[in-house]
């Protein structure tokens, strides 16, 4: 892929422990476009990621913290980060040994750069 | 269909329906099968009729198959209208020899994403109830006014046990 898109979700797969990358439609909560490892469903992860991220941000702006950049979900076995662009979101689900601060990164960047 | 075999398949598609509304949160949910006979309903149907709603989705499965069938695309898999404060999905799925058509009404409490994640896991249970094998023979015309009567019927009758 060498569209903004392709790009963005070739970095983020790039670091170590990384499963798989998708770029969500905010208010869909379908994905755009991903690179995921076997195994994880695109469906289930593009719909789980825009929902977390939809309420933390209402959330968050409701208590006066203005809108969400970066979420990041910490549970037993990995990690989901979830970065807002515009109408557009960047899932990275990882495992739980991963490169976080690298993915963190690379996710806002790629976010950074959908939002143009 | 007939009454009796209406009352037994509405019972065992009770529990998947009862979690797909839960899970996707999704206002209504609606499962007709092809003739517009409505099989189960969930969620908050104030504001619009279920028998209306069930007969123009049938019609509306009807007209997108024909289209389908015209442009050889096969068959198609949901329709989506977007409004400004709801949101409609429409799903066809097959069971045994029936085409069922699911009807999500939703706000901007759920996403299409999730409903379509939870619509196919809805397919998944619905297709393991083993009542419903063998158990939907498919309608035909003179069965048509049959069935929504049966249907309506059977909603107006039920109370929900929420």
């Amino acid at each position: 892929m060498s569209d903004p898109v392709g790009r963005a979700l070739t970095r983020i797969t790039r670091a170590a422990g990384v499963q798989g990358a998708v770029v969500v439609d905010a208010e869909a909560g379908v994905a755009v476009a991903s690179e995921l490892a076997p195994g994880v469903v695109e469906t289930a992860l593009a719909a789980m990621a825009g929902s977390l991220f939809r309420r933390t941000s209402d959330a968050s702006r409701t208590s006066g913290f203005g809108g969400v950049r970066l979420l990041q979900l910490d549970a037993a076995d990995g990690h989901v980060l979830v970065a807002g662009a515009g109408s557009l979101l960047v899932v990275a689900l990882t495992e739980s040994g991963a490169q976080l601060g690298l993915v963190r990164v690379e996710a806002a960047r790629a976010a950074g750069e959908l939002r143009g | 269909m007939k009454r009796d075999d209406l009352y037994a398949v509405a019972e065992a598609i009770k529990g998947p329906m009862k979690d797909f509304v839960r899970e996707s949160r999704v206002r209504t949910a609606l499962l007709v099968n092809h003739s517009g006979q409505v099989l189960a309903q969930r969620g908050f149907s104030r504001g619009f009729d279920v028998g209306d709603v069930a007969t123009l989705a049938a019609a509306a499965h009807s007209s997108a198959h024909a289209l389908a069938k015209l442009t050889d695309s096969d068959r198609w898999t949901h329709l989506h209208h977007a409004g400004r404060e709801k949101q409609i999905f429409l799903a066809p799925f097959r069971v045994g020899d029936e085409e069922l058509i699911l009807i999500a009404i939703f706000d901007d409490d759920s996403t299409l994403g999730l409903v379509q994640l939870f619509f196919d896991r809805l397919v998944e249970a619905i297709r393991e109830i083993p009542q419903l094998q063998n158990r939907l023979p498919k309608g035909d015309a003179e069965g048509f006014e049959r069935d929504l009567e049966a249907g309506v019927e059977r909603l107006l009758s039920e109370p929900e046990d929420d």
